[in-house]
Parts: structure tokens; C-alpha cells; sequence
């Protein structure tokens, strides 16, 4: 299955990922960074399986980060 | 007018940075914590955790501690704004460098010693007035001109402009590192180029690059006498060290919290130099080619006056990267230091060393050290050259930790 991945500690809390898809993506109001939502913490890094379908969506995102810290696999 | 004391203010973006700012003879270190500073997307970005170990090596030794807060803020970006600014109070930190009204608000609540970063780009005598109301120091846009800098400082005096604290205003000026191509604080090049913004601290510097111009009709090549059309050469004062003192300033900010304890460590030490020598009318043309020399030892440009002396826009950059004279290559590790004896244990991880190579050994404790290599052991024995792999030792001066980094400095084709 596809995976979104998201290096979350490297995050610099611009909002571009939220702005383009607020269903997937939160601002945290504690730490100002994103947070992938329903993502699961894997050794330092979150990571969400989605379809096909979403994975072709994020690729806009995966360049659309200023500091390319969002993947799909 | 009576002449202020000016304090040497040094990047600090990393432990290593930060000592070697103290042993270069800063009197105050910036530094910036988590996202909400312009070097956010750089790797070894302090965290707040670090806020109170900063805090305790600066009192230690005497040196002043500003934090920058000065990217854009965001809404979502409060709870962590107000989370630095409680370790800002607990940790006593002297004092916040901002620009957004929200930091502003926030630390005239909380009576923080404010000062207004040069993202405001203050230009004028009345926005200085404005911002008093609320700060102490401004740090003013970096493309004024010295006679403006000079009429700005008199008139503050005249008028006698005080800040929040009820003393005089203090005006605080770059010397040294890199310039931006756009008014500070103003580029959108990097987020039209890369959706990356700069006013997030997330830079992509592609002013920095080269470029080619081509006529899209004929396709043909525009002839253009340089690449980097775009990239200014870097800041420096030295050789006009006593027209910016002059000008009435009591602050001198040295750019660079991307950059390396060596850079930091050369850069204090020449301009603390250049300071001493100004107030004991030392200050002579032979000194000053000396600190330039030192000064294009690291990371550089090339240098110019940049727009203090009223000069055209037009100083660009001919090389890509830094021009500097020496480069450092890294060789290997830290292990273990003989204090008695002064020696210092190191692996050697890549390429090799040899007797006579000049080394230099960072990290948080020592910040920046050289020495030339007299005698060196590889394995316990007395031998000329060691290779990766190697265990050597040799005399060093300084004190080294286990860990701290070892380079061998090379001259490069600039020198
Ligand atoms: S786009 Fe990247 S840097 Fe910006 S908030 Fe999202 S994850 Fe963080």
C-alpha cells in the first residue's frame, strides 16, 4: 500500500500542507508544526498508508514543502 | 558626545558557534530557537531545551544573549511563541530580537528588553521613534547609507528619542557577512522559485546562483559579464571601521548563524581587534590588510562596503560558493586529551594528515582551535604521515573533548 511520510521534527510550520489540504493535514497549535493526521510515529517519523488515488494527490505536496520533508512511497 | 561604548554582537548558530564567539571576544551572541527564526531550515538548529544551557556558558563568561523571533508569525504559531518566551524569562535572556507585532505585544507584556530586527527594515529617523515605544535597540535596514545611519544616531541624541527602558535609544548596525540581494525582509524570490519562503527562514538563496538571460524569439544568449547577476559579494567594514563607530552606532552585528565556528571565531576576533585598536589609536593600514587577509581566510564572497558608502547596486559575486583562501578538509575524531602533557588523541576517519599541516579542531567546548602540527605519533609510533584508520597523537595547546571535530586547512586556488 502507499505511504505518505512525513519528517515532522523538520517541519518549519509554514501551513503550505494545510493550505492544500486541510482534510489530511493540521496546524498544531502546540509546537506551530503540521501534523499528518491519523499518521503513526515510526522511529522519529510519521507515517500514514493511503490509496493509490491519494498518493497521486500528494505528490503536489511532496514539492510544494519549502523544505521537502514529505514523502510518498 | 561623549563616545559610547559599542559592543560586538556574533551569530551563534550551534554550540560550536557559540564558544567560538566567546573565545573570538564577542560581547553578545544572537542565536535563534525551533522554527520562528530566518535560519529555521538550517540542520543544527538549536531547540528550546538548549535555551538554558545557553544561557548558563554566556553568564559564565560574561557575554550578553539575544534571541531571534523574527520570522512572520502565524496564528498557529503562539502557543510555541509564548512557550520560547517563558524560557526567554526563566533563563534570563537579555533580550529578544523581532519583528512581527505579535513577538512585540507579547514581549512588552511580559517586560522583555526588546530590539527591532533588521526584517523591519528601519530606515528613518520617525519609524526609530515609532518602535521606541516599545524596544530599546533597532537594528537598522542594511542599505542605508552611513550619512543616513550618522543622521539618524545625532538625531536621536537631539531629540533625545528614549526607548522602553527610558534610556536613549541604541542604534545596531551589520559589519560583516552576507547582504540580500532584495531590501531585507522583502524577497519573494525563493517562494515565487520554490514555494520556500525566506520570511520563514527557509531560503533557497536562488539569488545566489547563475544565471544565463536568453531572447525567446532568436533564442539566443544575452551576453551578460557576469553569471550571478543577482549574488551581492559579502559585507565588510573593517577598513571603514572608524566611519561606522563615528556614525554614532553602539552596536556591531556580524552576520552568519548558518555558519561555522571558524568563520564565527576569525570574524569576532578581527573586528574585536579592529575595535581595540580604534580606541588606542592603533587603527593603521597594515593592520587592517592583516584582518582582511584573516578575514578572506573563511567563507566569503569576495567583500565590498555594501551600500554604506552610497555605492551603485552592482557589486556581484564572480564565483560560485565561497571565495575564501582556505578551505578546512574534515580528517577525523576526537578521543582523548592528555592534559599534563598537551597532547591530544585523534582518529583519523578520511584521507590523511602529515607533520607540518595545519590543523583545526572544533566543538562545543573549544568552539575553534588551530595549530600547526609540529611532531606526530601514528600508533604509538613517530611517523611523518597517518592514513584512515590510523590512531594518532600530537602536541596540541588547546584542550580537546572527546568527539570534537578534526580538519586539516588546505589553501585554496582564491588564495
Ligand atoms: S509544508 Fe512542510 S514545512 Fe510547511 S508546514 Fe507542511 S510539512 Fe511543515
Amino acid at each position: 500500500m502507499a505511504k505518505i511520510i512525513h519528517y515532522r521534527s523538520k517541519c518549519i510550520g509554514c501551513g503550505v500542507c494545510f493550505e492544500m489540504y486541510p482534510d489530511q493535514w493540521r496546524m498544531s497549535k502546540k509546537d506551530g508544526k503540521a501534523t499528518l493526521v491519523n499518521a503513526i510515529l515510526k522511529k522519529d517519523v510519521f507515517v500514514l498508508p493511503v490509496t493509490n488515488y491519494i498518493q497521486q494527490l500528494t505528490q503536489e505536496l511532496t514539492r510544494a514543502c519549502p523544505v521537502k520533508i514529505i514523502k510518498v512511497l | 558626545m561623549k563616545k559610547p561604548t559599542i559592543e560586538l554582537l556574533s551569530p551563534a548558530g550551534s554550540f560550536e558557534a557559540l564558544q567560538a564567539a566567546i573565545n573570538g571576544g564577542a560581547d553578545a551572541v544572537y542565536f535563534g530557537v525551533e522554527q520562528l527564526n530566518m535560519r529555521a531550515k538550517s540542520i543544527n538548529s538549536f531547540m528550546l531545551e538548549d535555551i538554558q544551557q545557553i544561557a548558563a556558558i554566556c553568564k559564565a563568561n560574561e557575554v550578553r544573549t539575544y534571541l531571534t523571533l523574527n520570522t512572520i508569525m502565524y496564528d498557529h504559531d503562539m502557543q510555541l511563541l509564548h512557550a520560547i518566551l517563558k524560557e526567554v524569562k526563566k533563563y534570563a535572556i537579555d533580550a529578544v530580537i523581532a519583528s512581527d507585532f505579535a513577538v512585540i505585544e507579547a514581549c512588552n507584556q511580559l517586560n522583555i528588553p526588546l530590539h527591532i530586527s533588521t526584517q523591519a527594515n528601519i530606515s528613518n529617523l520617525e519609524t526609530v521613534q515609532f518602535f521606541a515605544r516599545f524596544s530599546d535597540v533597532v537594528v537598522l535596514a542594511r542599505e542605508l547609507t552611513l550619512k543616513q545611519v550618522a543622521h539618524i544616531c545625532n538625531e536621536i541624541e537631539r531629540r533625545n528619542i528614549k526607548g522602553i527602558s527610558g534610556e536613549l535609544m541604541k542604534v545596531e548596525v551589520f559589519v560583516h557577512g552576507a547582504l540580500c540581494m532584495a531590501i531585507s525582509g522583502k524577497c519573494y524570490l525563493s517562494l515565487h522559485a520554490q514555494n520556500a519562503s525566506a520570511n520563514r527562514g527557509a531560503c533557497t538563496q536562488n539569488c545566489r546562483r547563475p544565471y544565463t538571460v536568453t531572447d525567446t524569439e532568436t533564442n539566443e544568449k544575452l551576453l551578460v559579464d557576469n553569471e550571478y547577476i543577482m549574488s551581492p559579494k559579502d559585507l565588510c567594514m573593517i577598513d571603514k571601521l572608524s566611519e561606522v563607530v563615528n556614525s554614532g552606532v553602539s552596536v556591531l552585528k556580524i552576520e552568519g548563524r548558518g555558519k561555522g565556528p571558524d568563520y564565527v571565531y576569525t570574524v569576532t576576533q578581527c573586528y574585536r581587534e579592529a575595535l581595540q585598536a580604534l580606541e588606542n589609536s592603533s587603527y593603521t593600514a597594515g593592520k587592517i590588510e592583516d584582518w582582511m587577509k584573516r578575514l578572506a581566510t573563511v567563507y566569503n564572497r569576495g567583500f565590498w562596503n555594501g551600500y554604506y558608502l552610497g555605492h551603485q547596486l552592482g557589486e556581484w559575486t564572480a564565483h560560485p560558493g565561497s571565495s575564501a583562501t582556505e578551505k578546512k578538509i574534515y580528517v577525523g575524531k576526537g578521543s582523548k586529551y592528555y592534559p599534563k602533557i598537551k597532547v591530544g588523541e585523534f582518529a583519523i576517519e578520511s584521507g590523511s594528515v602529515k607533520e607540518g599541516d595545519t590543523l583545526m579542531i572544533t566543538g562545543a567546548a573549544v568552539g575553534m582551535a588551530r595549530e600547526k602540527m609540529v611532531t606526530l605519533t601514528v600508533n604509538g609510533a613517530q611517523k611523518a604521515i597517518a592514513v584512515k584508520g590510523d590512531k594518532i597523537t600530537f602536541p596540541f595547546g588547546t584542550k580537546i573533548t572527546q568527539g570534537d571535530k578534526l580538519y586539516k586547512i588546505v589553501e585554496t586556488a582564491n588564495g
